[in-house]
């Protein structure tokens, strides 16, 4: 277990940036995630932890060693990846147990820490198979099997979740939060999945084209996201962000004038983009905050539990969210409550969050 | 379109008399025209074709190493060709399946263009009482010598004597820098003909023999006398090293490059090396004597396939070949003498020193053919070549390597 | 009935449409096939207007001729030699295609590197034979290193042609391993090397536990398809040494190139052809078995 220090990381691949001076501290035993979109630099980032990929500038330390220098080997980490990359031609057990070889551990050793690990992972009657012969569940859990026996001071996972279907990815992602409250190893943990990221992480790392856009909680980004980017990707479904005028009164969305507070840095006539999360859209809630419009329902999404509906509002699509038993058809005028208490505002040409 | 049908008429019009003269065509499977970059044998066809417009010739050409065993095949699968290139030592294995026409009814025919008696002898002696061949001209064989290399050793004068010859050959390979005294091509590599280029001529200079009448007779003194000679000369350093992996053409090409000061082979050769190194101050001289003038007497000669049915059209065209002035060319063509001697005149009028070395040695001295009545002789070539070759690597003597050559070849034709 | 004609025809069709290909390759195959398989039951065939059956004779003594089995040894120093010799070299100029350079560059090393493939046996055959010349480029640099105090005969030296003709073959040969296994290293996923590299593996721990097994299938396949080509070779060792010297370098087919068109033995060439045959068709066999298997 270390700490892990990520201090003004930079990427180039020949003139191209890939990462701008990335900063990260993970303290020990934290499971932080890195999310973002393909291309944002969260694997990238993660490979030169790893060693796979070369330092341009900047430093990466674990524990107390700065490893820039280091091969992948000598780093203290272990890897998942995306496609397992188990051997193909090795059982089970000598995938798990081929780092100790390497390393010339003693045989009795190995075989003590193989057969621990493969009880931790309920892979014991897999051990003389091939990764040929095995479900996508299976080899995800030999890969993780692969990564514990070796008791390394960090795990990188990337993306390891993304090749499975829905059903075995929420099962694995129940276990590597259980394995992680187990062994309590430090973990970085890169996925473009926000749901992934929610459940699973201490520490959130939103990334963007090559920069850090919000890190913290998962609390932290979702309910106080530092820009509109984050506020767009975190959240299923996402934020609801529009761009309206600020008016005498308060908004206005299109041609729908919605009466309410802004921030006072904003004063009438500015430009903003507006956001709401579609939990805060309800129907005819009363409170404080709330700010009612009349809409005319567009689309039904039935979730069972909830509903979310469609709306136009000003010429926007809005997205609400009802209680699964209310019944509404589409076409129908109703009248929603906009929770303004839980309302965002963010500069329209930076992104940045406007308190 | 009436231009278009005029024109197909008149095309029609026009082929009608030629295909009326109902053309024969005739194949020539040679070598000869391999070893001509001029399109001299292509020309001459021509000039047949245009002489004898009912027949018509198709040149076939093929290197020598693989003329041999083309008749051999084509024949066996009926496609053979009706006029065949041919080399003396064939003659036996040949007769032996069959292949060749015997050619004295053609010879003794009234309206031949040349006279029986003005043909070089050696291969028209009869075998099986027939001749089977013609000679389409004629060399010696000869030692082709680098005279800048002699000089620059010290000797104002090719060799004459064996002695002269190892004296002059290791003083040369000392001149260093890649060159050698005397090339010997003992490559087991196709056709691996070594020993009756080089080692045979030595032979016959010494006057010995290989052959007792039809009988292989290679276990004799003058055989492991000539051996003997080989491989001292070898161990004095006076032969070019790795003699048992030099093929007959690096063996030509490392003498028209100027890096051996002897070769032996057939004096045609001359026209290879005067024309593709104009500057290498060269002469031609008779093969160094032990005691003996003689050559090996060699040369191209043509037969007619006893399984052509246009023997008749075949013997025409070789008819033409044998012509005094067609043969004269030929013989200027070659740089070698007319098979036809009655050529022999006109050949003369314009030689070359070169040319009138080799006629000398024609004239002067005694011509030696026995590899025409050789059993197996193709064979034999390479049971020489390997025991020669374990004889100069030190794995036996000379006088074992003859016994050995013989005791392969009486077991090759059991 | 009806039913069964037409099944007939339906399943028929496409073979109607292979029949006249499937006619000349099998002529083509088979009646020389048969030809040389009669022709070794024969004595002096193709020279004799009527040869006589013999059997098994010519069999007997082929088996019985020394000179065969110094063949048969011969060939198979020759086709070991010459496959692992490819295997070795191929593998090694794969890997090092493959490495991490630049595309352009991999593309001209991999032009390049094949070009021995390219030319005719002709060609090889003289550039070999001028470089191992005594007076040769090789004889040359292993002098001026110091490594040999005189010139040596590679192709004439009864201890050397062998080996030289081990080298020349390697040469010759060892694009086509390396061209096969390019493919199969590309399609390797760069994870495994990843994965091997954190385990601790380094460049040796990489080839042994990632790279050989991910190309054992490709492996096997090429080196039989190469063992098959190699042990039949002709025109390189007939053009480099013709068997020599002595019968040094001899294999079974230049044995029976020798026997039909030098000795015009073409039954005792028929029948060492067969042998060739059997034991070609022998290492097919388990090629094809091997192909079916990756299906």
């Amino acid at each position: 277990m270390s700490r892990i220090e990520i201090r003004d990381l930079v990427k180039m691949y020949g003139t191209q940036q890939a990462l701008y001076g990335i900063d990260i501290q993970i303290e020990e035993g934290e499971f932080c995630v890195l999310v973002g979109p393909s291309g944002c630099g969260k694997s990238t980032t993660l490979r030169m932890v790893a060693g796979l990929e070369t330092i341009s500038g900047g430093e990466v330390v674990i524990g107390d060693r700065v490893v820039n220098g280091l091969k992948a080997k000598d780093r203290g980490i272990a890897m998942v990846f995306q496609n397992y990359a188990l051997y193909p031609s090795k059982t089970v057990y000598n995938n798990m147990a081929f780092a100790l070889q390497m390393a010339k551990m003693p045989k009795d050793e190995i075989h003590r820490r193989v057969q621990e690990v493969a009880d931790i992972l309920e892979l014991r009657p897999l051990l003389d198979r091939k990764p040929g012969a095995l479900s996508g569940g299976q080899r995800q859990r030999v890969a993780m099997g692969r990564a514990i026996v070796r008791d390394p001071e960090v795990f990188l996972f990337d993306e390891p979740l993304s090749n499975l279907d829905a059903k075995l990815r929420g099962q694995m992602r129940a276990e590597i939060k259980r394995l992680h409250q187990r062994l309590n190893n430090t973990i970085i943990y890169v996925t473009h999945d926000q749901v992934e990221a929610m459940t699973l992480a201490d520490r959130i790392v939103i990334m963007r084209d090559g920069r850090i856009e919000q890190q913290g909680t998962p609390e932290e980004v979702f309910h106080d996201p530092a820009t509109q980017f984050v506020a767009g990707f975190m959240g299923s479904p996402p934020m609801n962000l529009t761009t309206c005028k600020v008016t005498d009164t308060g908004l206005a969305l299109g041609t729908a004038n919605v009466a309410c507070r802004v921030p006072k840095r904003l004063s009438p006539g500015d430009t903003v983009v507006f956001g709401i999360r579609a939990d805060d859209i309800r129907p005819n809630v009363e409170g404080a905050a709330a700010v009612t419009v009349e809409a005319k329902l567009d689309l039904i999404e039935g979730l069972g539990t909830e509903n979310l509906v469609h709306f136009m509002l000003g010429g926007e699509t809005i997205i609400g969210k009802t209680d699964g038993r209310a019944k509404y058809t589409s076409g129908q005028t109703v009248s929603l409550a906009l929770d303004m208490a839980h309302s965002y505002f963010f500069d329209s040409e930076t992104g940045a969050r406007i308190r | 379109m009436k231009h278009a049908i005029r024109g197909l008429l008149v095309a029609t019009a026009m082929a009608v008399p030629l295909a009326a003269a109902a053309q024969t065509e005739i194949e020539w499977l040679q070598w000869f025209a391999a070893e001509d970059d001029s399109g001299f044998y292509s020309a001459l066809v021509e000039e047949f074709e245009a002489a004898n417009p009912d027949i018509s010739v198709k040149l076939v050409t093929q290197p020598f190493g693989k003329v041999r065993e083309s008749i051999v095949t084509d024949s066996a699968i009926g496609i053979g060709s009706d006029v065949l290139g041919l080399n003396m030592p064939w003659t036996a294995e040949f007769l032996d399946i069959g292949l060749l026409e015997p050619l004295d009814a053609y010879m003794g025919a009234d309206g031949n263009s040349f006279d029986v008696d003005d043909l070089v002898q050696a291969p028209i002696g009869k075998i099986n009482g027939s001749t089977w061949m013609v000679p389409l001209n004629a060399f010696p064989f000869v030692m082709h010598v680098n005279k800048g290399l002699a000089e620059d050793a010290g000797f104002d004068a090719p060799p004459t004597s064996w002695e002269e010859l190892r004296e002059q050959a290791i003083a040369i390979s000392g001149l260093g820098d890649g060159i050698s005294g005397l090339g010997m091509p003992f490559s087991s590599q196709p056709p691996s003909n070594g020993p009756i280029l080089t080692f045979l001529p030595l032979l016959y200079a010494n006057g010995g023999r290989i052959m007792d009448g039809t009988t292989p007779n290679f276990d004799n003194p003058k055989v492991v006398e000539t051996l003997t000679f080989i491989k001292e000369l070898d161990d004095a350093g006076g032969i070019a090293p790795g003699a048992a992996s030099r093929t007959g053409g690096v063996d030509l090409e490392e003498f028209i490059a100027g890096r051996s000061g002897f070769l032996i082979s057939p004096g045609v050769h001359s026209s290879a090396i005067t024309s593709r190194n104009p500057d290498l101050d060269y002469t031609v001289v008779r093969v160094p004597t032990n005691t003996v003038a003689a050559y090996r007497v060699h040369g191209w000669e043509l037969g007619i396939a006893a399984s052509s049915d246009k023997k008749e059209e075949a013997w025409r065209f070789i008819d033409f070949l044998l012509s005094k002035d067609v043969n004269a060319r030929v013989a200027e063509a070659s740089n070698a003498l007319p098979g036809n001697l009655a050529a022999l005149e006109t050949v003369s009028m314009d030689a070359g020193d070169i040319q009138k070395a080799q006629m000398a040695i024609l004239a002067e001295d005694e011509p030696v053919e026995e590899l025409r009545q050789a059993p197996s002789a193709v064979g034999s070539w390479s049971i020489m070549t390997e025991e020669i070759q374990s004889m100069l690597n030190g794995d036996q003597s000379p006088a074992e390597a003859a016994t050995n050559v013989q005791a392969r070849w009486m077991e090759l034709i059991s | 009935m009806t039913n069964t004609i037409r099944t007939i025809n339906d399943r028929g069709t496409p073979y109607l449409f292979l029949l006249p290909c499937l006619l000349v390759l099998g002529s083509l195959l088979s009646v020389p096939l048969y030809k040389v398989v009669e022709y070794s039951l024969f004595d002096n065939v193709i020279v004799e207007r009527n040869p006589t059956f013999v059997g098994l004779q010519n069999y007997r003594d082929l088996l019985s001729d020394p000179g065969y089995w110094s063949a048969t040894l011969n060939t198979v120093i020759f086709t070991l030699g010459s496959v692992i010799g490819h295997i070795i070299v191929g593998t090694g100029l794969a890997l090092l295609v493959n490495a991490d350079i630049p595309q352009r560059a991999q593309t001209i090393f991999r032009s390049l590197l094949i070009l021995p493939w390219i030319f005719t046996a002709v060609v090889v055959a003289l550039n070999w034979q001028l470089l191992l010349n005594p007076f040769g480029v090789v004889n040359y640099v292993l002098d001026t290193l110091g490594l040999i105090s005189e010139p040596l005969d590679w192709l004439g030296d009864p201890a050397l042609a062998m080996w030289s003709l081990l080298i020349i073959s390697t040469w010759r040969g060892y694009p086509f391993i390396m061209v096969s296994f390019l493919s199969g290293l590309q399609s390797i996923p760069r994870e495994l090397y990843e994965a091997a590299e954190i385990d601790g593996a380094g460049f040796w721990g990489k080839f042994w536990h990632v790279t050989v097994p991910q190309l054992k299938p490709v492996i096997y396949g090429v080196a039989l398809l190469d063992l098959i080509w190699t042990f039949q070779l002709f025109p390189l060792v007939w053009l480099t040494t013709g068997g020599g010297p002595g019968r040094a370098t001899e294999v079974l087919s230049t044995l029976t190139f020798r026997a039909a068109f030098v000795d015009f033995e073409f039954s005792q060439a028929a029948t060492a052809a067969v042998s060739i045959l059997v034991i070609s068709a022998a290492f097919t066999v388990l090629y094809l078995r091997n192909e079916a298997q990756k299906v």
